[in-house]
């Protein structure tokens, strides 16, 4: 048993993909899940806005109690060459997948600090550490969270909360549909991931089982970064 | 009785109580018997465990505390000041 009674986990682009495979998962292991979006979800916020995070975690905690789990998820892309690429369409991938991250974040160690106890998951990408041309904002982005998940895996140890990323390879979603069946062939598995397969890591990282897991990053990916 | 329940102003000695408490829950060596002279550099306290004893203060005492007032803060008895006027500018107000 994992789920702790009196918290709840928030999932941050938790109605699609990744994050509504994730949702799934958390509450067969008895976790209250807050999915949170921009539309539909629990609650609601743009978590590139840090005033409309602060409101939806207000919410969230009012409704289901403290965040004791937070899986860093809402990730968006906006492809193309650097060369072409313009300043807006750099600041709106890395100010929601990494600025948004670091929101979310913020405000769920509130909570975590004052449980002694929380479990951080933030979706990071198998782009953060093997360049795809084409996405010099989204993997930038998504090298960042690393960053930001080591950073706070060190700062908040010991007070028993973990923070650790997982780096999905080419997964069948919504977010992928152009690009999936160009990609298969790098992948070493043969096959694309499903949402399914990330989501069971994350719930393994969530768990008590995953104590002494801290600053990890673990590819679910089929082989394609090894 | 909380302070919301008397509706009195706060002691030194709850105040002390409270910091003592908090910073015992947080597994600080000497916290039961830190003195108001006691810094946080004595008592090995690090900038985390003054988040969380800021975090715990300001619910128990129902006071906020901004970062610049926190800086100077640097012992168990400036925290208790802090506290005790903190509450004393609420009751005034």
């Amino acid at each position: 048993m994992s789920a702790r009674d009196d918290g709840c986990a928030l999932v941050t682009g938790g109605t699609r993909g990744i994050g509504a495979a994730v949702a799934d998962v958390l509450r067969e292991r008895g976790w209250k899940v807050v999915t949170l979006s921009r539309n539909g979800g629990d609650v609601q916020a743009d978590v590139a806005d840090p005033e409309a995070v602060e409101r939806a975690f207000a919410e969230a905690r009012e409704r289901f109690g403290p965040v004791h789990v937070l899986v860093n998820n809402a990730g968006h892309r906006r492809d193309g060459l650097a060369i072409r690429m313009s300043a807006e369409e750099w600041g709106s991938v890395v100010e929601t997948n990494l600025s948004g991250a670091f929101h979310c974040t913020r405000r769920a160690l509130d909570d975590m600090l004052s449980a002694r106890w929380g479990r951080i998951v933030n979706v990071s990408s198998v782009v953060a550490e093997r360049a795809n041309p084409g996405q010099a904002n989204y993997a930038a982005s998504k090298a960042g969270l690393l960053a930001l998940t080591r950073t706070v895996a060190r700062e908040m140890a010991r007070k028993g909360v973990t923070c650790n990323a997982v780096l999905p390879g080419v997964i069948e979603t919504d977010m992928t549909a152009d690009v999936a069946d160009g990609l298969v062939a790098a992948v070493p598995a043969g096959r694309v991931g499903q949402p399914a397969d990330v989501a069971a890591c994350v719930a393994f990282l969530c768990s008590e089982e995953a104590a002494y897991v801290n600053g990890a990053m673990l590819a679910v990916d089929g082989g394609l970064a090894a | 009785m909380t302070p919301e329940q008397t509706g009195t102003a706060l002691t030194e000695d709850e105040v002390l109580d409270r910091i003592r408490t908090t910073l015992a829950e947080q597994k600080v060596p000497g916290a039961e018997t830190a003195s108001l002279d006691a810094t946080w550099s004595d008592l090995d306290v690090d900038s985390l465990d003054l988040v969380e004893l800021v975090k715990t203060l300001e619910d128990e005492f129902e006071v906020t505390i901004h970062d610049e007032e926190l800086k100077p803060i640097a012992s168990v008895g400036d925290a208790v000041t802090l506290v005790l006027r903190l509450d004393a500018e609420r009751g005034a107000a």
